[in-house]
């Protein structure tokens, strides 16, 4: 299950990313993390049949060209303040079309507000959860990390049916 | 006929590029306003000529279907065409929405999206127009 959900999450990922800042986007899982020291984080918390994080890591040179491609304007008249925005918003985006396909479109979810993470957080989250998942992407010149830590679906994880949690759904 | 636009979500970015996706999309636009909540949208339509709200659903302050649900119950802004521009993937949220009359358009959008749902929902022009 690890595998297909990491296969799911860089789908989303890769889907919302093309859409919303126009950059492609391939699986990267060979280079280490992204240095927390480099990089811009932003995560979303959700709450439901289980709960969890989601970390939208991007590397710190690539996150006003992003903006820039969202708001169709050049990087360097993008502020600080936008990018932070559109941080929240790519991570906001991504978890909000990965639940429905992790968990199933008859599963509710309440999902916090975005916001801008610490360095560590993702790596401290995932310590914390029972279940994490990790991917790794290149993008067109810079790379962005997806962290998901999981509470309440370890059974899943073991091989085991949790019957308050909807099978995940893969597409073909 | 020129459609005057409120555009309501808590992100300055999404509500440029819902602006900027519409007029690609073409659609014969008007104004475009913006809020950053259904409170300030409410103020707006009381404020403007609007004849599309484009809303989030979770927002600060007042989300989205408290935004429309107060719309409803306003005589001079019920009838007021209502799109939901959101990453919710509930079935029940969103069939919740739509029986309040809402249109319901999930992110990311493209301005094909966009311009078929306006114009299914304000019952204008053909679908097959726009932006080619």
């Amino acid at each position: 299950m690890k595998e297909q959900t990491e296969r799911l999450l860089y789908e989303v990922a890769e889907d919302v990313l093309g859409k919303l800042t126009f950059v492609f986007s391939f699986p990267d899982d060979d280079r280490p993390p992204l240095d927390p020291d480099a990089a811009v984080s932003a995560s979303v918390s959700f709450d439901g049949p289980f709960s969890g994080t989601l970390f939208l890591t991007v590397t710190a040179p690539m996150l006003p060209e992003l903006t820039g491609n969202m708001l169709g304007v050049e990087e360097g008249e993008t502020t600080v303040e936008q990018q932070e925005d559109a941080l929240k918003e790519l991570i906001n985006v991504i978890c909000g079309n990965f639940l429905p396909r992790f968990a199933g479109k008859q599963a509710i979810f309440h999902v916090a507000p975005p916001r801008i993470a610490g360095g560590d957080e993702p790596a401290d989250a995932e310590t914390a959860a029972s279940a994490g998942y990790r991917v790794q992407l290149s993008l067109d010149e810079g790379a962005c990390d997806l962290h998901l830590t999981v509470r309440g679906i370890p059974s899943s994880e073991n091989g085991e049916d949790d019957p308050d949690v909807a099978p995940v759904r893969m597409n073909p | 006929m020129e459609i005057n636009v409120l555009v309501v979500d808590d992100s300055s970015v999404m509500r440029s590029m819902i602006g900027k996706t519409m007029q690609m999309s073409g659609l014969p636009l008007g104004n475009i306003y913006q809020a950053a909540n259904g409170q300030e949208g409410l103020e707006i339509l009381k404020q403007h000529w609007i004849d599309l709200v484009i809303v989030d659903i979770n927002m600060p302050v007042m989300n989205g279907e408290e935004m429309i649900d107060h719309m409803r119950s306003l005589p001079e802004l019920r009838d007021i065409h209502v799109v939901v521009i959101s990453t919710e993937g509930s079935d029940t949220r969103i069939e919740r929405l739509t029986h309040k009359g809402a249109a319901f358009i999930h992110k990311p959008f493209t301005p094909e999206s966009i311009r078929d749902t306006v114009k299914d929902i304000m019952r204008i022009g053909n679908a097959d127009e726009g932006t080619d």
